[in-house]
């Protein structure tokens, strides 16, 4: 395959030219209630090329069938070339790099038939479902996915690799008359078959508390002291604060630029954030992003100082900084573009029992069912939620939606405790029509200050 | 491909002990994209995609099986990788458990437009005109402003082993505008969408000028957010959060699985009178629309609430058969998974069709904000669809919302958030704008809630 594409590559008239190729073998089986959903075994395939030319702007081409791989290659430098530019695009420089990586398969999914998975499956889903007749519904999926890469571009660089992937997810709805409630389960890792044994008892946890819900009160809407555990923490820092440290959203734009100002204080300095796509053994790590460029530990914020951002080859000329590795894409069907990979908040001191001890009243949320920003404002749904009464953790609330303004939630950050978790879940991050991601959060136990927490609707009129 | 697919499958599909019961249908859907990107004032990039992909189901001895694949070739080069496909489906079958699932037969298919030449042959430059246009329009000092051009041109063809079959082209044009202001530390984005099988006229374009002007005008100035139980005046592209609960409910998929508060109530009078819903794949011009959905079944207009009264729910073949119903014509399957029920285009308020370009007038909230003295116009939510969605509460910050005052927008406000339960609220509206507009595919106008509570922050 690298042949091919080094010969595609010589036929491309384009100053700069890259292509990725991917084939993938996939399977899912999803479990509904006591019934099958479906289970099913796929197979895609593709390629994606990118041209640039001097004076002129990015020409792209994405297919599924490979016999078109020298048009396609055409393709894109002609569309380059309709794209005028007076300010031409730069690359930053990567040094070429030529490798061969195969991730551990730890028992590769290709091995193992449906029929297997699907016991798998059908035994998580029945611990959800042995839990109690309060559970009402259950879905419960398993999805593996072994791609085949290739990367090569004009410069020389010559990739090809490997990748597993497998996920758990799981839902319990538990309902008693008009109250639902849901719990959720969810495991992702870049690993295979063996990892995933052993899961029972994340399933029935979650369905145990869905139903435990059903009692639980709604949390009264306020602003509290509020404790994140290290789930919802990580999520917070991915969506909250993850995106705009991604150099595409402030590159072209002054105003951002100046919001986002390397050496601005974004919070306290028991803050430290970074973004590691090369940390072993994790969902979003990968040795190299989808430009060629080999990945890193970046540090986005230390001691409460904003001093990095995430780039692309495009994003680090511009801005005259150092590619980071994080130009991603999710398949050949799309472009790269700048993401996060393992984004992370760093070890704090102590323990939680620390954070919650002179609270008198507060909120521990834990765990999230979504969590959207918009710019500067965010909001995220807790799995669940804690009162805090007088340092000790006390009844189990639900509807535990945190809101808020990003520069003062973050700023507002006063102790992070030494728990430090990766959250090996499942799903993925979504920007750009490029969805789901890879991607993983690590947090510790956290403490914010001050925070509106939504939660009891008053009846309405 | 899907024909030598089916015409294998016939000879492999077993009826099982039932006998007669056995079966195949098959989506083949190919698609060439192009896309253009103008970001910061500029045309940044151009592209195309060209995808094919084949989907089909068993139904094996009295089980169903499902397989997909993106290896199909072109013509009959393809029908070598028919084979191996089914094979997958027909070992997907031997999982599953047993299903009375009917495949319909060959019927007259409705007329409807999908495809327009003139869309489909626009060369790049008239494409590149189209985004210059509004960026010219759009630009103005200390603001970004980012255009995306999106041109699908595609083909599907449907078919099932009991004769049934259809194909289509389908042609679809999406432009997005947004413009980004930032000031401090306040990050403003307004943006708009149309969209529709046709390029877009200049009236259509003049229309998302007029949209993202407006309510930029009117955010430029920032107010504090009032607090109470208040009168809302939902936006068409504001009513996701309020209408997202009764479309989830009204799935059959949830009737099904137990979860919906609206099993059980078809006939019953759940909401105000002024409420319609309906599911309309036959709306001219519209990129959802289709003579026939992914499973062969002639697509019709469905009336899923009439005047506040639960009219029927929606359900694909499978989970028809589940519930000892028919299909109401809402199958929608991808190259990878099996078909589910999914909506069409949904119309809202009074059942019509409405024509095919989006109509956007001057004034935000079509004419309702006279009934305010002091309240909220919603226009974007932060987090819908996060969630218990179904029960019928929300609770969301604003992310784009303005302050209503004796009948007149104030200003903007931030750090506000709504909540309700669309249950309780839609029992009664304060009134319907006439403003009514496309969103995607959703037809809607505002519409006035009273009684929502606003709360600071």
């Amino acid at each position: 395959m690298i042949d091919r594409l080094t010969a595609a590559l010589q036929g491309s008239r384009a100053d700069f030219t890259e292509i990725r190729v991917e084939q993938s073998w996939s399977s899912a089986v999803t479990m509904r209630g006591r019934r099958l959903e479906s289970a099913t075994a796929s197979e895609d395939q593709g390629g994606f090329v990118r041209a640039l030319n001097r004076g002129a702007g990015w020409g792209t081409a994405s297919f599924t069938s490979l016999d078109q791989l020298e048009a396609m290659v055409a393709r894109a430098d002609e569309l380059s070339r309709a794209v005028r530019l007076d300010r031409p695009i730069r690359l930053a420089d990567v040094l070429p790099q030529q490798a061969e990586g195969v991730s551990d398969l730890d028992g590769d999914v290709r091995g193992v038939s449906l029929a297997e998975k699907k016991r798998l499956i059908d035994a998580y889903n029945g611990e959800m479902l042995a839990v109690s007749d309060r559970i009402v519904d259950t879905l419960a999926t398993y999805r593996d996915e072994v791609s085949e890469y290739w990367y090569a571009n004009s410069e020389g660089a010559r990739l090809h690799e490997v990748r597993p992937e497998v996920t758990l997810s799981g839902t319990a709805i538990a309902r008693r008359d008009g109250t639902i409630e849901k719990g959720l389960e969810s495991i992702g890792l870049r690993r295979g078959w063996n990892s995933v044994q052993g899961k029972a008892a994340g399933f029935r946890a979650v369905a145990e508390r869905a139903v435990r819900l059903l009692d639980a009160p709604t949390v009264r809407g306020a602003t509290y002291p509020v404790v994140l555990d290290p789930e919802l923490a990580g999520v917070f820092i991915h969506e909250a604060f993850g995106h705009l440290s991604e150099a595409d959203f402030v590159y072209e734009n002054p105003q951002a630029r100046e919001m986002m100002t390397l050496g601005r204080r974004f919070g306290k300095p028991v803050l430290n954030v970074g973004d590691n796509g090369a940390a072993p053994g994790l969902r979003g790590t990968l040795p190299f992003d989808d430009e060629g460029t080999p990945t890193q530990d970046t540090a986005l914020i230390r001691e409460g100082i904003l001093v990095g951002r995430l780039h692309s080859r495009e994003t680090a000329a511009a801005m005259s900084e150092r590619p980071t590795g994080n130009a991603r894409a999710i398949s050949f069907r799309h472009p790269p573009i700048v993401r996060m990979t393992n984004t992370y908040i760093g070890n704090g001191r102590g323990t939680f029992a620390d954070l919650i001890r002179d609270i008198k009243l507060g909120v521990y949320a834990c765990g999230a069912f979504g969590g959207q920003t918009m710019l500067e404002n965010f909001s995220f749904t807790a799995a669940y939620g804690h009162m805090i009464r007088d340092g000790q953790v006390t009844e189990l609330v639900k509807d535990v939606v945190l809101a808020g303004n990003l520069f003062q939630t973050l700023d507002r950050i006063d102790h992070i405790a030494g728990d430090f978790r990766w959250n090996q879940m499942g799903g993925g991050c979504g920007k750009g029509g490029q969805y789901p991601l890879p991607v993983t959060e690590g947090a510790p136990h956290l403490r914010i200050e001050a925070a509106l927490i939504g939660g009891d609707v008053p009846p309405s009129a | 491909m899907i024909d030598a697919l089916l015409e294998l499958a016939r000879r492999r599909v077993d009826g099982g002990r039932r006998g007669g019961g056995g079966g195949a249908d098959a989506l083949e859907r190919r698609v060439e994209r192009t896309a253009l990107a103008f970001e910061a004032g500029r045309l940044k990039a151009a592209g195309v995609t060209e995808e094919a992909g084949v989907n089909v189901r068993v139904l094996h001895r009295g089980r169903v099986g499902i397989a997909g694949t993106t290896n199909v070739g072109v013509g009959e080069v393809g029908a070598q990788h028919a084979a191996p496909l089914l094979e997958r489906a027909l070992a997907s079958a031997e999982l599953g458990e047993e299903i009375a699932l009917g495949f319909p037969s060959a019927a007259k298919l409705p007329r409807v437009d999908t495809y327009i030449a003139r869309a489909a042959d626009a060369p790049l430059e008239r494409l590149i005109q189209i985004g210059q246009f509004l960026l010219s329009r759009l630009a103005r000092e200390g603001c970004q402003v980012n255009v995306a051009i999106e041109r699908e041109v595609g083909e599907t063809r449907v078919a099932n082993t009991a004769g049934a079959e259809g194909t289509y082209r389908t042609t679809g044009v999406g432009v997005s505008a947004d413009v980004w202001r930032i000031a401090g530390d306040d990050v403003l984005a307004i943006g708009d969408v149309v969209e529709g099988s046709d390029l877009p006229s200049d009236e259509a374009l003049e229309a998302v000028v007029r949209s993202i002007t407006t309510r930029l005008d009117h955010a430029l100035r920032i107010v504090a957010p009032p607090e109470g139980a208040l009168p809302v005046v939902f936006t068409p592209a504001g009513l996701s959060a309020v209408l997202l609960p009764v479309t989830q409910g009204l799935s059959g998929k949830a009737v099904l699985q137990g979860i919906s508060p609206l099993a059980h109530r078809v006939g019953e009078q759940v909401f105000d009178e002024g409420v319609s819903l309906t599911d309309d794949p036959l709306a001219p011009g519209r990129t959802a629309s289709r003579p026939l959905d992914d499973e062969c079944v002639p697509s019709r207009v469905t009336c899923l609430v009439q005047h506040g009264v639960v009219q029927r729910f929606i359900y694909d073949l499978e989970t028809a058969a589940r519930a000892k119903t028919e299909s109401s014509g809402h199958g929608q399957r991808g190259i990878f998974a099996k078909p589910v029920p999914a909506y069409t285009n949904i119309i809202v308020g009074e059942a019509r069709v409405p024509g095919p370009g989006s109509r956007v007038p001057g004034e935000l909230g079509g004419g309702l904000l006279r009934e305010v003295n002091d309240g909220l116009l919603v226009d974007d939510l932060i987090g819908v669809g996060q969630g218990n969605v179904i029960g019928g509460a929300f609770s969301h910050p604003v992310a784009l919302a303005y302050r209503i005052e004796r009948g007149e927008i104030s200003g903007r406000v931030k750090d506000a958030a709504v909540a309700g339960n669309v249950y309780e609220l839609l029992k009664r509206i304060a009134g319907l704008g006439d403003d009514a507009r496309w969103t995607g595919a959703r037809f809607a106008p505002s519409l006035l809630l009273e009684g929502v509570s606003v709360a600071r922050r």
